[in-house]
């Protein structure tokens, strides 16, 4: 009896949880269709398919967690205005690379392969590519943000690379020579 | 956190003012109540706040660790040197090459290339003892051979939805535990490590396209000029195929060198661990 009362509330938290890992996925496969719509409508400028695309990816990234974890141990040594400068120039590059990303789209196909639970507060999604020659893995990391609970991305791996490693990488080595004004200028 | 603040001042000049104006000393009292909870507040949320923070620190490398590079000064060097042929060698040639030969054409001259290399990822998969995809790589190589005219088409993917695994050398290597070394940057073939470099070395007595002394018999180009020409054919004809790819991902970068050295040790690692 134990034993089965014991498995039922294990598979109702499993249940539980899935809820919420599918909405992620539900919710990225509506907005990746959508990207995709828009890219592929010829009656758009290019321009408007950035904003659109755009819009559409805004809500799901935490540009200022990124900004934070991109400059790592820098970060703290910040005041508060200039944390605020940082996280919008990198917000604005993020978005710039993203759009640049787009241009290159040549009616490739988007699987998404699925999420995968990595802890409790981390959420991958996996999606795949599928050029002419190439398939691409992309996989989007999600966290829950402790304050509403709610997922945001906070890094993509593309094809292995991580993005933010890259630009922490980046940073830290840029700030190793120059100022923290000409890395706010260079972005 | 914005919103706790604002409470906190407001809070805080509530307080300033109902000392002067009203000295009752229970409503100081309650204010003062106020301000610490809202301060009990914000120091939970820092706290919280630090946590995440430290939690991603942990996920991600120390970016201020230093990597051994011996080599940067000359790893600059040939990385300029790469870019300057990328651009006005490469990416011209590629590009009126592109304008000539159409799509359909350049894509199954790449899979034949494609194909044709299949020695290598058949050695390299068994190595890893990777059973499954020496079968795939098998049955691909079987049937594109044949049936997709010499490699040049791919129904294997298409038709019977078998995927390509590449592995190489390198790769081998860096799954028995064999770490990557110096960075190094080879001029025309762009970003290597100590470790991928005697990958490709091996790799290259496992292609039919590269000449080998004593082994050409088994070799479909018996000399290094012939070598030469179809490693330059396949970097136009791959090239042609990614045109602006690399003038893009160039944008992202402070700085060119240790930009291209982090993406392709990440990527190794990445295609390691597969």
């Amino acid at each position: 009896m134990f034993k089965r009362i014991l498995i039922l509330l294990l598979f109702s938290v499993v249940l539980l949880n899935a809820i919420e890992e599918s909405k992620i996925e539900k919710v990225m496969s509506v907005k990746v269709k959508k990207v995709l719509q828009i890219l592929k409508n010829k009656s758009y400028s290019q321009r408007q398919k950035n904003k659109k695309a755009i819009k559409i990816m805004d809500s799901v990234f935490d540009y200022q967690t990124m900004a934070k974890i991109s400059l790592g141990k820098y970060w703290k040594k910040l005041t508060k205005t200039e944390k605020k400068q940082f996280s919008k120039a990198f917000e604005k590059k993020i978005k710039h690379s993203y759009v640049d990303k787009l241009k290159l789209y040549n009616n490739q196909a988007v699987i998404i392969k699925g999420i995968k639970k990595i802890k409790s507060n981390r959420i991958t999604l996996t999606n795949k590519i599928i050029g002419n020659h190439e398939t691409y893995k992309v996989v989007y990391l999600f966290y829950k943000k402790k304050k509403n609970n709610q997922w945001y991305i906070y890094d993509v791996h593309l094809a292995g690379v991580s993005i933010i490693q890259t630009y922490r990488k980046q940073f830290s080595e840029f700030l190793k020579t120059k100022s923290f004004k000409q890395l706010l200028k260079s972005l | 956190m914005k919103n706790i603040l604002f409470i906190i001042m407001f809070f805080i000049l509530q307080g300033c003012t109902t000392k002067h104006t009203y000295p009752a000393s229970e409503k100081i009292k309650k204010v003062s109540i106020n301000t610490q909870d809202s301060n009990h507040a914000l120091k939970k949320d820092t706290i919280e706040n630090n946590l995440e923070t430290s939690e991603f620190e942990d996920e991600f490398e120390d970016e201020t660790k230093e990597t051994s590079d011996p080599l940067s000064t000359y790893n600059r060097m040939i990385t300029s040197f790469n870019d300057t042929i990328i651009t006005y060698a490469l990416n011209p040639v590629s590009k009126a090459y592109a304008y000539i030969v159409p799509r359909p054409i350049r894509t199954g001259v790449g899979n034949a290339i494609h194909n044709i290399q299949f020695p290598i990822r058949f050695v390299n998969n068994l190595l890893q003892g990777k059973f499954q995809n020496v079968s795939d790589e098998t049955e691909r190589f079987i049937v594109n051979s044949t049936v997709g005219l010499a490699g040049f088409l791919d129904p294997a993917k298409e038709y019977m939805q078998i995927p390509a695994h590449n592995e190489d050398f390198g790769q081998t290597l860096g799954y028995y535990g064999v770490n990557p070394g110096f960075h190094i940057v080879l001029p025309f073939f762009g970003p290597s490590n100590i470790r991928d470099l005697a990958g490709l070395t091996i790799d290259g007595y496992l292609s039919p396209l590269v000449n080998v002394r004593s082994l050409e018999k088994y070799k479909l180009s018996k000399n290094l000029t012939q070598t030469t020409a179809i490693i330059a054919g396949y970097f136009i004809n791959k090239n042609s195929l990614h045109l602006g790819e690399y003038e893009n991902l160039k944008k992202d970068a402070l700085d060119l060198y240790p930009f291209l050295r982090d993406i392709y040790e990440q990527k190794r690692v990445a295609d390691i661990e597969k």
